[in-house]
């Protein structure tokens, strides 16, 4: 019950703020009429008031901000021009406020006299005035002095309208404040609480209650206070140079050895190191502070807009810096509304979209990667950004080609463009456009980031990225080059360290690029000391062995080799300074126990800086505009000759080796080696495509693969690099059996190998024995926007005997299916104008084969995808380039059916 | 870094000598890197600081050290003469040859300079400041405020926008 209070008392005091600075702004405004920022700020101010006393139904209050509101909207949008005029009614509107706030503060009332209410008429006509003039500019002079008369008789009658209106108002006030006085109560009662208390103890005080004048007395055995966080930062900044002497102390004391002196000094000691701690923990706060207000502020804002609304908090104990809490709480406030006013459909729209008709609200957050990270999901309408295109280009954000350029995720960000609503109306809860820009600025005020995803009639996810300038994350510490390093423990998946012996049979360095085979996975290898440019390691300290910090960036795994490994540690993140801030690889500093600093890696930072390499980072890899993060793929490049350039997925790749020309044999026409005790099969791509021979050499490279059950090898020159990259193929020139695109990498042509078709060229049988789950003949519709992706299925599916039609994303695929007939369906899931969710809805809600089996491929794998695919309707779920699991899952589907429709 | 300014507290107490010293003279905190002689004005630097431990970050633009720590504040640590253009022996560094840490800047974000002896404070009539001349030998003129024609020597006056700011990442990362 307190929270009404607390969160009164957080918007007085907040007004009271920003009033005091709207006075000095409306003055700097009149000086300056022009600034845009200044126009903007104080807008926002009023319309905060606006929002909140609206919430807290203080009608007057609200009416006066409106008011202004909308004059400042036209000043913003530059229909008006500030004049004397206007500020003065605008700082009047100022002095009306801060004293309806005085008065809220005194008695948690609204004045009730009438000099409120005329104030409120005067400023209504006077906006509409403005208005008018605004938009008659144009009139002719002729009708100016009818127009004025009618303007007259026209004010009359809207201040009669308006003085109604203030008397309903007047009325519905007498109403709310009978409902007011349950919220009030509570107030009283939480005063008089402590009282009582403090009464209970002395008995003399209960006899004599009136001695003490209580309410004043009562604020002042509050157990918390507020303190200015400079303060603390100050305190903390001490406490730090109090660690230091400490240590300086205690390097004295053991020189000199006095057993008194080291007691006092250790005792000394342990107080200070407390101290610091407890220091620290005065700047951390779990969110559950800001999120625990929320469900009041839902549940109200859901009533007034008739809608209904679950909430949901998770993660309410992850501690953030105080000052970010502070910063994050209005931003957060800003965008549930958003997403109770425009998100979440009124009960009877969703239960016609078959939803449930309680909408869903989700607020959470979580540390990753050395960030927090706050989600606010819901379950609404979605955000269509074809609607945001046309919005934004009627409103004259950006021309129609532009928008027309627009990928579907940047439309979305056109949402946090100033002056942009969505809502077909202004309505009360979310404003006129102010709100998203707003939240954007403050967050990125922080340093933060704001990401918006939706899906329409699915729901909208704003995911913010707060860097931690203070919070505290498990870190790992390792040493490279004699410093230490942390990685954020979010990102490690395991160690492993390998003696000598094992670093030569599971280390295999080609080219430039290492592998390690873990577990019979290929894992590339970073040396950190390569990543940071450093010396390399001394032979000798080779000879202990290596360490692998085995890490997730994203989904993909790789080693990262570093000169030893120490303990894992939490950490207190700082930020690095601005001169530094822009090296990729590092994501901030953090203070050891021994005073010296450490720096944090950030581990996605080091994959891409690894990938690209020293100088190939200017040469811009392989990244399209087009490609969407799932795309991402560790790619293998190899040579053949000179000038033949050749990737292929790394994930389909069992081993990578060196041979010596002597090892071939020719043994029935074909070629094999002794490899592992077996006999494997060898194959040189200029048999199967149209390029130079392998020139002869010495030694050649092998890249292994492991295929339904059995070893074959391709013979190559040289095994390059291993990258990180967005795959974008082009198919147009080099499109040919054993080929599925090509893509500049690095500056060269480089030519994707459909590894499965080369082999199955080589040797037809190769993939035949498998036919376990013989595939039955079927019709097989494929979405995928990645050409490399579509060709790599299509080939695959199409050798194991299916019939495959290709669409190059969902909306073509649906088009496709409605005219055609399948028997299964194979979907990507990150596609433009239509994603595999929408599709696989759209064909399980409309379609008139809406019982297809749906097969969703991925080159990630998350649990929160799988979910998501199972409620929309999917099938089953599997990874693109894992071809026997694919062609099975194909194939148990298909029986599954067959059996179905047998039964 | 712009607005800084506004919310610094109110003037260290420092800046009281300056105003209660005749008004037309202004002070500068100097000190040397190899043969030159420079300073800043007392406003601009916060503290000075013997060694404080310098960690090296790699792939960091030249002209910076690495940092430091300051009382839990991690600062960046600029070497001044990497920084100005100074031709120096950078061996030096890699020795493990001390430097002075004149810690200077905004309150936000202060940054240390690393230079190699600390001088004293100077009062200096202002009419003996003039603007750099065209060229000084080894030195970007870019981070040269003003100068000052001492009996033996020429005072050196940097300009402490210049050494703060970061414009130049993108040449050197």
């Amino acid at each position: 019950m307190g929270m009404e209070d607390d969160i009164l008392k957080d918007f007085l005091a907040e007004a009271k703020e920003n009033l005091e600075l709207l006075d000095q702004q409306f003055v700097e405004l009149e000086q300056d009429p022009e600034n845009e920022e200044l126009i903007k700020s104080i807008f926002r101010t009023i319309h905060t008031i606006k929002g909140t006393s609206g919430f807290f139904g203080f009608t007057t209050l609200e009416g006066i901000a409106h008011f202004a509101e909308d004059i400042l909207s036209k000043l913003r949008d530059g229909i008006i021009k500030v004049n004397e005029d206007i500020t003065t009614m605008l700082l009047q509107s100022v002095d009306y406020i801060k004293a309806i706030v005085a008065e809220l503060e005194a008695s948690g009332k609204e004045p009730v006299e009438t000099e409120y209410l005329d104030f409120i008429v005067d400023l209504r006509n006077f906006a509409e005035r403005i208005a008018k003039e605004a938009s008659g500019e144009t009139a002719s002079s002729e009708e100016d002095e009818e127009g004025e008369n009618a303007e007259q008789k026209e004010e009359q009658a809207v201040k009669e309208e308006v003085k109604e209106d203030a008397k309903s108002q007047e009325e519905q006030e007498d109403a709310q404040n009978k409902e007011d006085i349950k919220a009030v109560k509570p107030e009283e009662k939480a005063e008089e609480q402590p009282k009582e208390k403090s009464q209970a103890k002395s008995k003399t005080a209960k006899k004599a209650p009136a001695r003490k004048p209580a309410p004043t007395t009562t604020h002042l055995t509050e157990s918390h206070v507020r303190i200015d966080v400079h303060l603390l930062d100050q305190l903390m900044t001490l406490a730090g140079e109090l660690v230091l002497s400490r240590n300086r102390l205690t390097q004295l004391a053991n020189q000199l050895n006095d057993p008194e002196f080291l007691t006092a000094n250790q005792r000394m000691s342990l107080v200070v190191t407390e101290l610091q701690e407890q220091i620290m923990k005065t700047r951390m706060q779990p969110i559950g502070n800001v999120f625990n207000k929320f469900p009041r502020i839902v549940r109200d804002l859901a009533k007034t807009a008739e809608k209904k609304v679950q909430l949901r908090i998770e993660g309410a104990e992850t501690e953030l810096d105080r000052s970010i809490i502070e910063s994050i709480k209005d931003p957060l406030t800003h965008m549930v509304r958003n997403s109770i006013d425009h998100g979440i459909e009124p009960p009877e729209i969703r239960v016609q979209k078959e939803k449930p008709p309680v909408g869903t609200l989700t607020m959470k957050a979580y540390h990753e990667g050395g960030q927090v990270i706050i989600e606010i999901v819901d379950d609404g309408a979605g955000i269509d950004p074809d609607k945001l295109r046309k919005k934004a280009v009627e409103k004259g954000l950006i021309t129609e080609e532009q928008a027309e350029a627009l990928s579907d995720r940047e439309a979305l960000m056109l949402i946090f463009q100033p002056g942009f609503s969505t809502a077909e109306k202004v309505t009360n809860i979310s404003g006129r456009g102010v709100g998203m820009d707003v939240v954007k600025t403050n967050i990125e005020k922080l340093g933060g980031t704001v990401e918006l995803l939706s899906e329409v009639n699915v729901g909208t996810t704003i995911k913010i990225k707060i860097p931690l300038t203070l919070a505290i994350i498990p870190a790992l510490i390792v040493t490279s080059h004699g410093q230490r390093y942390a990685i954020p423990q979010v990102n490690l998946v395991e160690l492993v360290h390998l003696n000598p012996k094992q670093m030569d049979k599971d280390v295999q360095k080609i080219g430039n690029s290492e592998f390690y085979r873990l577990r019979g996975e290929i894992l590339p290898l970073i040396r950190l000391r390569n990543v940071l440019r450093l010396a390399e390691q001394d032979s000798n300290t080779l000879d202990e062995g290596m360490n692998i910090v085995v890490l997730n960036a994203g989904g993909h795994l790789f080693g990262l080799v570093v000169d030893s490994i120490s303990d894992s540690e939490e950490i207190v993140v700082k930020p690095l300074g601005s001169h530094l801030k822009h090296i990729p690889v590092f994501a901030g500093t953090t203070l050891m126990g021994d005073g010296r600093v450490a720096l944090i890696l950030d581990v996605v930072g080091i994959t891409s800086s690894a990938a690209a390499g020293d100088d190939s980072m200017k040469h811009g890899t392989v990244v399209s505009t087009k490609t969407v993060e799932d795309d991402h793929q560790f790619l293998l490049l190899c040579t053949i000759g000179p000038e033949e350039y050749f990737a292929l997925p790394l994930a389909l790749v069992n081993r990578l080796d060196k041979i010596k020309a002597t090892d071939l044999e020719f043994v029935g026409g074909k070629e094999v080696i002794q490899y592992r005790g077996h006999s494997m099969p060898v194959i040189r791509l200029e048999n199967y495509l149209p390029i130079s021979p392998l020139p002869e050499q010495d030694e050649y490279h092998l890249i292994v693969f492991h295929m339904n059950h059995k070893d074959i090898a391709f013979l190559v020159s040289q095994i390059d690099d291993s990258l990180d990259l967005a795959i974008d193929v082009e198919e147009g020139t080099f499109k040919q059996d054993g080929i599925l695109g090509s893509a500049i990498i690095k500056d060269r042509t480089t030519l994707f190998l459909d590894v499965y078709q080369i082999i199955s060229m080589h040797d037809p049988d190769f993939f035949t024995q498998e036919e376990l789950y013989a595939p039955v003949p079927a019709r097989i519709l494929l979405a995928e926007d990645s050409t490399f992706y579509r060709n790599l299925l299509s080939s695959y599916l199409t050798g194991a005997g299916y019939e495959v039609v290709e669409a190059e994303d969902g909306q073509k695929a649906w088009e496709i299916f409605q005219s055609d007939q399948f028997d299964l369906l194979i979907t990507d899931i990150e596609m433009p104008r239509m994603n595999g969710f929408e599709l696989t809805r759209k064909i399980r809600s409309e379609g008139g084969n809406k019982d297809i089996p749906i097969i969703a491929v991925t080159s990630l794998s998350g649990e929160e995808n799988r979910q998501r695919g199972l409620e929309a309707g999917i099938d089953d779920y599997q990874a693109k380039l894992d071809r026997d699991q694919v062609l099975k899952a194909v194939a148990d589907l298909l029986q599954k059916k067959t059996l179905e429709t047998a039964a | 870094m712009t607005q800084t300014n506004e919310t610094l507290p109110a003037v260290e107490k420092k800046g009281n000598v300056v105003e209660m010293a005749i008004a037309d003279t202004s002070q500068f905190v100097t000190f040397y890197y190899d043969k030159h002689f420079f300073g800043l004005p007392i406003d601009d630097v916060i503290e000075i600081n013997r060694t404080l431990d310098v960690t090296p970050v790699p792939m960091a633009p030249k002209y910076v050290s690495g940092v430091v720590n300051l009382r839990g504040q991690i600062l960046t640590a600029i070497d001044l003469a990497t920084r100005i253009g100074l031709l120096c022996k950078k061996q030096d560094q890699e020795d493990g040859k001390e430097y002075n840490n004149v810690i200077m800047g905004n309150r936000e974000e202060p940054i240390s300079l690393l230079v190699e002896r600390i001088g004293d404070v100077m009062s200096i009539p202002t009419d003996k400041i003039e603007p750099p001349p065209d060229m000084i030998e080894g030195i970007d003129l870019k981070y040269v405020g003003q100068v000052c024609k001492l009996d033996n020597k020429l005072l050196i006056i940097l300009n402490s926008k210049a050494i703060e700011c970061t414009e130049n990442k993108k040449q050197n990362g």
